[in-house]
């Protein structure tokens, strides 16, 4: 072999080897890279992109609503997600709401956790919001939009029945009943009233003397039984139907001192309306599931958000009649008193 | 032919990456199997041991909790006896400092309540159950109610435990009393202990009633429950499918707590992603064998083959192979180059051979050439003694010549190659002898081309011929016989025929006679003259013999056209 040649040949080795050298910390450097990316992907799945939930309520003071922030932050917890609530100052206020309905929409919210003061006239913000790629799921109160995913509620038409069922199981034997409803345009209000008016009208003994609508607070609704009750003195039985007009009527009752030959079927329940069925002014509470209903309000926002199966359009949450005898039995303890 | 395909189906660069990429699928997933198995035992190992960790913080948490229920109920005690105002002060200051205490409540040995002291709050005036006071156990120690909630406040409704024991008042008589207490205080430091994600602890009595639990609210609203009957199991871990359970008891009362971890969260998302990153190693280590695999094809297998084919080739053409080293690695080198040299010995010992035969051969017909046919001398010298004695001596001299120039140019001083002219001189010398012994039973004639005399020749290579054709042709026939001797010469060689008018040979006897060793009457033979021919020359030169029965022979004698003598 020739001197040339034989250079020849150490270059190709010599470059042969640097090839090899150059293979081998691509592939090393190309190993590290995946196996980090890997790690940091995961790693950082759970710092950033929390997903905002935004529940828009009817009002933000009542026991029921803080029951259900109560369950619906119990959700966001343990999903990890970034959580508002908001809801009108009193509970007819619909305009107010379809504002905050736009601010969590322009805000970023992927999913809407709504119960509409107003089953029509909140539509419309639903339906734009929809239109913008935003989720719904409606709560407590029905919408009437077809955006909705996912509708979470007391069955208001059977808790409706169960109130009218009390009155005929306990009430006096010859029912003059008055019943003392909120905001019309409210579409839990209209159900349990039907469902009450359907159980009734099935009875003979029953026969409903009067009916009022009046705004979803205290107050109004102390006015309005007391007024109903002075045009109607042979009333004896009253049905109302939510946490606010259940305090005015038992206002009222203790009021005019009618607490023993009055028997008053309310809904919800708080410290004042527990108490007022422990002392007799109100008789029966129709006590629904807010926590329950916050909480998989949110779980299925969670589940829409990471396109999961969200089960069933339909849930109703439970309710239960909670009467002065079982008030304090185990179960009834833990319906009617949040632990916090 | 089969065999070798199959063989060849299955290369080396092939069986090399085969073995590489298994070997690396082998120790990969062992090594995976292997991994998981301990990073399982020790994650569910770790789980535990935290587990108990955080159930054993919040165990002695609790259990200070619970000590300092214990101390409280014992200063109440103390200050029970007491009467009037030192007593009221007392529990008033009291309920104020410890907000967690809803109300303490006395009762007589019959259970009619006698005093209550809650702070701010009021004592309703129908109370509608008491769910605080209950029968005091008999035995000894600290008794803690289950949760229920407060029911004797007015417009007040905490959930609490109610704390019971039994003490003696001023006056000596048997009082039961009953502290009602919030237990927020534990409620958020257990809302705050976590094991890994999704783990939590909470506190239940031995009955499996729950005290405390980080999602009480949910169980409570029906969304959530605890799966596993607890309150069933002695203290300890406890694996159940993904959850550990840790249980520890409390020392001074009926509580345990209970820590709830989930090793599946732990342990599975690791695992897979130990799987993912395993799977994308053993692609890349499938792709480097790969390249592993050509990349030795290209090294090793690639020169082996060339190698291969080399041989192959040694195999079929040994004498005119030439040998291209083939570079590879050093093995591979290492092979060509005793490859080479084994083709270089090879070749040479088969040269060697070559010419040892040819000498051999050589050495062989020089010494059959030094053998006259014995009856041939025998019967020439009868003729020539026989001349003698008739006084025909002219006749006899000339015959005598003839021989001597027989036997000299048969010798020709030991010289294979002789000139033509000679070799003709011969033929006619043994002629002219065979014609007087036959007496003039055939004639001969020469037809030589003047050009052809100095080419040279093969001694002795008509004599045999024309022999063979007196012996075998002619002595047999009834007429005269005649022998044609002609030499002419051709583009690339000289021939030489002999043609007979003899009895002639079948076409088995022609191809006979050029095999057949001579027998040991007749003198070198045919053969023997064809066999040197074709070694001194090769194989283009040699005899042809036609024939015909009756009719006559003719032998053609073909030899290269050479001037000069060689060796």
């Amino acid at each position: 072999m020739s001197a040339d040649g034989k250079t020849h040949r150490w270059k190709r080795r010599i470059l042969g080897a640097l090839g090899v050298l150059l293979l081998a910390a691509c592939y090393f450097v190309g190993i590290r890279y995946i196996v980090r990316n890997l790690t940091v992907n995961e790693a950082e799945a759970g710092e950033s992109g929390r997903h905002y939930v935004a529940l828009v309520a009817k009002s933000t003071t009542s026991a029921f609503w803080k029951s259900v922030f109560a369950g619906a932050n119990a959700a966001g917890t343990e999903y990890n997600l970034d959580l508002t609530f908001c809801g009108p100052e009193n509970e007819e206020d619909y305009e107010t709401q379809n504002k905050m309905i736009a601010e969590v929409v322009e805000d970023g919210a992927e999913v809407i956790v709504f119960s509409s003061v107003d089953y029509e006239a909140n539509a419309a913000a639903i339906d734009a919001a929809a239109a913008q790629g935003v989720k719904i799921v409606s709560i407590d109160s029905d919408v009437d939009s077809t955006a909705v995913s996912c509708r979470i509620s007391t069955d208001n038409y059977e808790a409706g029945q169960m109130a009218g069922q009390v009155i005929l199981d306990s009430g006096p034997e010859d029912m003059k009943v008055g019943i003392v409803n909120f905001d019309k345009n409210s579409a839990n209000g209209q159900q349990r009233e039907e469902g009450l008016r359907e159980v009734l009208a099935g009875d003979s003994r029953a026969e409903i003397v009067a009916a009022i609508n009046v705004l979803s607070t205290t107050e109004d609704a102390w006015e309005g039984t007391k007024q109903m009750l002075l045009e109607h003195p042979e009333i004896n039985v009253i049905a109302t139907f939510n946490e606010w007009t259940s305090l005015g009527v038992g206002y009222a009752i203790e009021e005019l001192a009618l607490g023993e030959e009055t028997f008053v079927v309310a809904f919800d329940s708080n410290v004042v309306s527990v108490g007022m069925l422990e002392t007799g002014e109100v008789d029966a509470l129709i006590v629904q599931n807010p926590f329950a209903m916050g909480y998989l309000g949110v779980e299925c926002a969670y589940n829409l958000i990471n396109g999961t199966d969200i089960g069933e359009t339909e849930v109703d949450t439970a309710t239960t009649v909670i009467t002065r005898e079982n008030m304090f039995e185990e179960e009834s303890q833990k319906v009617l008193f949040t632990f916090d | 032919m089969k065999n070798r395909g199959l063989k060849k189906i299955i290369s080396l660069s092939g069986v090399m990456t085969a073995v590489v990429v298994g070997l690396v699928l082998i120790i990969l997933v062992s090594v995976l199997i292997f991994f998981v198995q301990l990073y399982d035992d020790s994650i569910e190992q770790n789980s535990v041991i935290s587990s108990e960790q955080a159930a054993r913080q919040v165990l002695n948490t609790v259990e200070n909790y619970t000590g300092d229920m214990a101390d409280t109920m014992e200063l109440i005690a103390e200050y029970i006896v007491k009467s009037g105002e030192e007593k009221e002060d007392f529990f008033e200051s009291f309920l104020e400092i410890r907000s967690d205490v809803a109300a303490i409540t006395t009762y007589d040995a019959e259970g009619r309540l006698l005093d209550c002291w809650a702070g701010e709050r009021e004592l309703k005036e129908n109370y509608l159950r008491n769910l605080s006071y209950a029968e005091i156990p008999e035995e000894a120690g600290l008794h803690i109610s289950k949760p229920h909630v407060e029911s004797l406040l007015e417009d007040y409704y905490p959930w609490v435990v109610t704390i019971s024991q039994k003490m003696r008042n001023e006056n000596g008589q048997e009082i039961q009393v009953f502290m009602d207490i919030r237990f927020s205080n534990i409620a958020d430091y257990v809302d705050d202990v976590g094991i890994g994600q999704h783990g939590y602890c909470f506190i239940q009595d031995t009955d499996g009633d729950l005290v405390y639990h980080p999602q009480q609210q949910l169980i409570y609203a029906g969304l959530s429950e605890e799966e596993e009957k607890l309150q069933e199991l002695a203290d300890g871990s406890y694996i159940r499918s993904n959850v550990i359970y840790t249980i520890q008891s409390l020392d001074n009362c009926n509580w345990r707590v209970v820590a709830v971890s989930y090793v599946d969260e732990l342990i599975t998302s690791r695992v897979e992603r130990m799987i993912r990153i395993c799977v994308i190693l053993l692609l890349l280590m499938l792709l480097t064998a790969i390249v592993a695999g050509s990349l030795f094809s290209w090294v090793f297998a690639k020169p082996a083959k060339r190698l291969t084919s080399a041989m192959g080739d040694f195999e079929k053409n040994a004498a005119n192979f030439r040998f291209e080293p083939v570079e590879g690695t050093s093995e591979i080198t290492a092979l060509s180059s005793s490859f080479g040299h084994m083709v270089l010995r090879i070749q040479q010992l088969m040269e060697q051979v070559r010419q040892e035969e040819i000498s051999l051969r050589k050495t062989e017909l020089k010494a059959l050439q030094a053998q006259i046919n014995p009856h041939f001398l025998y019967n020439t010298l009868d003729s020539i003694a026989w001349m003698c004695e008739e006084e025909r001596t002219k006749e006899a001299v000339e015959m005598i010549n003839a021989l001597a120039r027989l036997f000299r140019i048969s010798i020709s001083k030991g010289h294979e190659l002789i000139p033509l002219e000679k070799e003709i001189e011969h033929a006619k010398s043994y002629l002219k002898i065979q014609n007087y012994r036959y007496k003039n039973q055939f004639t001969y004639h020469f037809d030589v081309e003047e050009s052809c005399l100095p080419y040279f020749c093969n001694k002795i290579t008509l004599q045999p011929i024309i022999e063979n054709a007196i012996y075998h042709g002619i002595d047999r026939m009834v007429d005269e016989g005649h022998i044609e001797i002609r030499v002419r010469e051709e583009e690339q060689a000289v021939v030489m025929t002999v043609e007979d008018n003899g009895i002639g040979m079948t076409q088995e006897q022609c191809v006979e006679i050029l095999q057949k060793e001579p027998g040991d009457r007749t003198g070198i033979g045919i053969k023997n003259v064809n066999d040197r021919i074709q070694i001194y020359f090769g194989e283009s030169y040699g005899l042809r013999i036609t024939s015909e029965p009756d009719v006559g022979t003719c032998v053609e004698i073909r030899i290269p056209k050479l001037k000069e003598e060689r060796q």
